[in-house]
């Protein structure tokens, strides 16, 4: 271990080119996709949470069995689909980082959905029964329930680029791992975990979870803002 | 029909925890037994001086038998091969950089890139990791330099190449010479194929003939230019026989590596097989005696499982549990040497 830590900030304060480009495209491809998954599951999760209409149900047994789904699997799908071979080949798309983005925005947006649904499932009683107290229209009442949930969304933010930071099944299948293009940590850690390079694996590892820490610590300090 | 269909469903699941629970249940009560008696033999271990220098106890028990060849072979993709989707269905249009291609078959056929690769490891092992074959077709001719349309070359080859770092060591002089990027995907050589076959690679550099051969008669194969097989060959080096130093089945020994494997099966001494359809495999595969029918089928070493350990992992992974465990295990050189190097982490 004590090698491995030695390593960890050697690579870091030599900036490793590779070791930068590899940064680079993780930060790239789990921003944008847990972004993403967020800008479509926000709304989706805020609207099951908070109307009830027929169907409901069933879309909340759709998204439960989606969040459960097994990267690997996710990955394999996008692989046929964008394949040499696949019904969407002319795209182009296979081993590219948007291809990865894709993969993880539907393997994350079901996660958003649940979490927020089940937030607002529980909030969104009271929150109509103020709203029709102070007899507020829709547009107020909406702005009324996303102050209530904005400690919540922080949360499921915080979930989503998570899970995608430390994705490895979908986007090593659909990303190839190819150096200086979609090669991410997870994958490089995959990588020199199979060569045998357990220390430099687990020096890769210390750099993800220190960067996954100072994204935990931005997040928390704006969720303090937010609930005050 | 779909009752009963979810009927059984639920009763299959019921089944299953319930022998979950029960092999569960007897393992717990089993575990306290067994626990006194292991306990002081493990404080004994820990109060054994632990060894502060890391020496690797993995050593090349057979080397450069004609059986052990092991030869890399290029094969450009071909753009109107039978490509079938995954339902099996045909597929005319697929996009495959046949100019790339062969720019870069060309181009590992020159002399100045065999001569790189033939001095490949001198420097870092004091020994040649790959050497040429004797009758390897030198290209002379024009290469094509890239073009925006042909600039990007997909190739997809075996981890052991990747491992060894040739890859490395040559590309980038091609790249800044002709103006290409070269994506390279590694798998074994099961997989790199079949990466092909999905009409996900340009061109292959695999090592595992009979899967070539395959690939080819398949119809998926091209002929470059300045070439007269699909296939071409260019280097090789040899598989070697690695095992624990004190060597209990005596294969370093045998007159034979066919002899050597039989002795490791005969003696059930512990052996890892990648078991992941790699060329390393395949070449496994063909070393054991035939009684004992190994193949790539789990089923077929399903009575071997005390010593035959199949690891579905990568080269650098299986010497490492190799070393662990004791145990013989059958290895390209490069990956070997690199892993020695390094103190046994590959």
């Amino acid at each position: 271990m004590g090698s491995a830590a030695e390593r960890a900030i050697e690579l870091i304060l030599s900036a490793d080119r590779e070791l930068c480009n590899i940064l680079s495209v993780t930060g790239r491809m789990s921003l944008a996709s847990s972004l993403l998954a967020l800008l479509i599951g926000l709304p989706l999760g805020v609207w099951l949470g908070a109307c009830r209409f027929r169907g409901r149900g069933a879309l909340l047994v759709v998204n439960r069995t989606l969040m459960g789904m097994p990267p690997v699997v996710c990955g394999l799908i996008f692989y046929m689909l964008f394949s040499g071979v696949g019904p969407f080949r002319h795209m182009k798309l296979l081993f590219t980082v948007e291809i990865m983005i894709l993969a993880q925005v539907v393997l994350i947006t079901p996660i958003v959905v649940g979490t927020m649904e089940s937030y607002v499932s529980a909030i969104a009683p009271g929150v109509r029964e103020t709203a029709k107290g102070l007899a507020l229209g829709g547009g107020r009442t909406l702005a009324l329930l996303m102050n209530e949930c904005s400690y919540q969304i922080c949360s499921a933010y915080l979930l989503a680029f998570s899970r995608s930071i430390a994705e490895v099944g979908a986007v090593s299948m659909v990303g190839g791992a190819i150096a200086w293009k979609t090669n991410v940590m997870t994958t490089a850690i995959m990588q020199y975990t199979n060569r045998g390079d357990f220390s430099l694996g687990i020096a890769l590892g210390m750099i993800l979870l220190s960067l996954s820490l100072l994204v935990n610590i931005a997040i928390s300090l704006l969720q303090k803002g937010v609930s005050r | 029909m779909k009752k009963t269909l979810s009927l059984l469903l639920v009763l299959a699941m019921l089944v299953a925890m319930l022998a979950g629970c029960s092999s569960s249940t007897t393992a717990e009560t089993e575990a306290p037994a067994a626990e006194p008696t292991q306990a002081p033999a493990e404080t004994v271990e820990t109060e054994e001086p632990a060894a502060d220098a890391v020496v690797v106890d993995t050593k090349i028990l057979y080397e450069a038998d004609e059986s052990m060849l092991n030869t890399y072979t290029l094969i450009a993709v071909n753009p109107d091969a039978p490509f079938t989707d995954a339902d099996g269905n045909p597929v005319s249009d697929v996009a495959v950089n046949t100019a790339g291609a062969d720019a870069l078959i060309h181009w590992l056929l020159s002399q100045e890139a065999l001569d790189l690769a033939a001095a490949y490891g001198v420097e870092d092992y004091g020994e040649n990791l790959f050497y040429l074959l004797e009758d390897v077709p030198v290209y002379d001719g024009e290469i094509a330099a890239a073009t925006e349309e042909t600039k990007t070359i997909r190739l997809s080859t075996t981890t052991s190449v990747n491992d060894s770092g040739l890859l490395g060591y040559l590309l980038p002089v091609f790249q800044e010479e002709y103006g290409y990027t070269v994506e390279v995907q590694s798998a074994g050589t099961g997989k790199a194929i079949a990466a092909a076959q999905y009409g996900n690679a340009d061109l292959i550099l695999v090592h595992s003939k009979s899967q070539e051969e395959d690939f080819v008669a398949a119809g998926y194969a091209r002929t470059v230019d300045g070439f007269d097989s699909e296939r071409v060959s260019f280097i090789y080096n040899y598989f070697v026989l690695c095992g624990p130093s004190a060597d209990p089945a005596g294969a370093a020994e045998c007159p034979s590596v066919k002899d050597a494997f039989a002795a490791i099966a005969q003696g059930k001494y512990t052996f890892i097989s990648r078991g992941d359809g790699s060329g390393t495999h395949t070449k496994e595969l063909s070393l054991w005696p035939e009684e004992l029918g190994i193949t790539a089928d789990a089923e077929s070493f399903a009575d071997y499982t005390d010593w035959y350990i199949s690891a579905n992992a990568g080269m650098g992974a299986c010497l490492v549990m190799a070393e662990e465990m004791g145990a013989y295990i059958l290895t390209d050189k490069a990956t070997f040497l690199a892993f020695v190097a390094n103190g046994g982490q590959a």
